[in-house]
């Protein structure tokens, strides 16, 4: 299985929950899985403007050329991606939200009814399993992992994605 | 009551979250002694700035649209800032506005959770959360469409400004449809494909001279070749 990890660790002093990756990394490895892990803090990711070029001027593709671009190659060739962020505030890092508002050229702007709601119609015919991988914090609680799996659950419906929980 | 209003759109002074906050501002301006000042959150150098108006304000409005079923990078990236106050003495009331493109209201539900959970973690008095669908597009839509929409926006914000409180009847009809159901599901299914593509994609599209390639798959079709 071809498995990237999304590392949004803005902390490149907090080499624990880095230390962490790796090791799962090598485990995941030596089960015979390609693993890839993104160093999201190392990558020239912009802010999402909300221009929506990526859907109606190229389309599949952010207009601006920065890293994101690697990122949604990585992800759409990908049989699973695991998501990993320290919980801060209560949920993922800023900087894995910044990757994660990129995907956006992965789907479409046409909506169609899935689940009896509206989302966004998939652009490419297969998408990879995701996964939640979370480091608590000091202030962190149960709760904040309930909400943040939620949201999570909510976004892999609108991505066509296969969610699966922390378990 | 002084009233400091983060817009938390990545779009700024082009957002449909301003065209929601303008009319909402406008009905809390009609209390005599009401003041507000306005941050821009894209503004990406101000954040310093954006953290010291939190730490001194009296009562935080927070509006932002949508992105990926959460809060913009952006906001997120204001959102951390603010842990050195949480639990301090002092933190203002706070409420937020949270709108999509998204006809239903159920879509923003997780991310409600989260901003009540915020509010309670910072120490902030919930004022709540306001969600509204249907949002994308109201910019170019004529004004018979947006009427009612900007109305309940004034009359909300008129509301606020006199009681400190989001109305909770505006509230609640400005989220519905929670789910979409009966009729007006079977409209979606039936029609919803083809008009959002027609009439408002497709036309911007063809405007960028982009409609031949609307289903392209840059990600694959180059890895193909």
């Amino acid at each position: 299985m071809k498995i990237t990890i999304f590392n949004g660790n803005p902390d490149g002093g907090n080499d624990v929950f880095d230390n962490y990756l790796k090791r799962l990394s090598d485990a995941l490895e030596l089960r015979e899985h390609t693993v890839t892990t993104l160093t999201l803090r190392e990558m020239d990711i912009r802010y999402c403007i909300g221009c929506f070029d990526c859907w109606l001027k190229t389309p599949g593709e952010c207009i601006v050329a920065d890293a994101s671009q690697d990122v949604c190659r990585q992800f759409i060739a990908s049989d699973l991606v695991l998501f990993a962020s320290p919980l801060i505030m209560g949920f993922t890092s800023a900087l894995l939200k910044k990757a994660h508002d990129k995907l956006v050229p992965l789907i479409h702007p046409y909506i169609g009814i899935y689940h009896n709601e509206c989302h966004h119609m998939p652009r490419y015919e297969k998408y990879p399993l995701t996964g939640l991988l979370l480091e608590k914090g000091r202030d962190s609680d149960e709760e904040d992992i309930e909400i943040t799996s939620e949201i999570y659950r909510r976004d892999a419906l609108n991505v066509h994605l296969h969610f699966a929980s922390p378990g | 009551m002084k009233l400091t209003v983060f817009n938390g759109s990545p779009r700024g002074q082009h957002s449909n979250t301003r065209m929601l906050l303008e009319h909402f501002l406008d009905g809390f301006m009609t209390s005599k002694d009401n003041t507000y000042e306005l941050a821009y959150l894209n503004h990406l150098k101000s954040r310093d700035k954006f953290v010291t108006m939190f730490g001194e304000a009296e009562c935080v409005l927070l509006a932002f649209p949508l992105y990926t079923d959460a809060m913009p990078a952006m906001v997120k990236t204001f959102i951390e800032s603010l842990e050195p106050l949480c639990g301090r003495e002092g933190n203002p009331a706070i409420g937020f506005i949270v709108q999509s493109g998204f006809p239903e209201a159920i879509h923003s539900r997780a991310l409600e959770r989260y901003l009540e959970k915020l509010a309670r973690r910072l120490g902030c008095r919930y004022i709540g959360t306001v969600i509204k669908g249907g949002v994308e597009g109201i910019r170019t839509m004529p004004s018979m469409m947006t009427r009612g929409l900007f109305k309940s926006l004034y009359l909300l914000g008129r509301k606020f400004g006199e009681t400190g409180s989001f109305d909770r009847q505006i509230v609640l009809n400005l989220g519905k449809p929670e789910r979409l159901t009966g009729l007006r599901l079977l409209s979606f299914r039936l029609i919803g494909r083809y008009l959002s593509r027609s009439k408002y994609w497709d036309r911007k599209l063809k405007e960028n001279k982009a409609f031949d390639k609307r289903f392209a798959r840059p990600y694959t079709d180059k890895a193909k070749s």
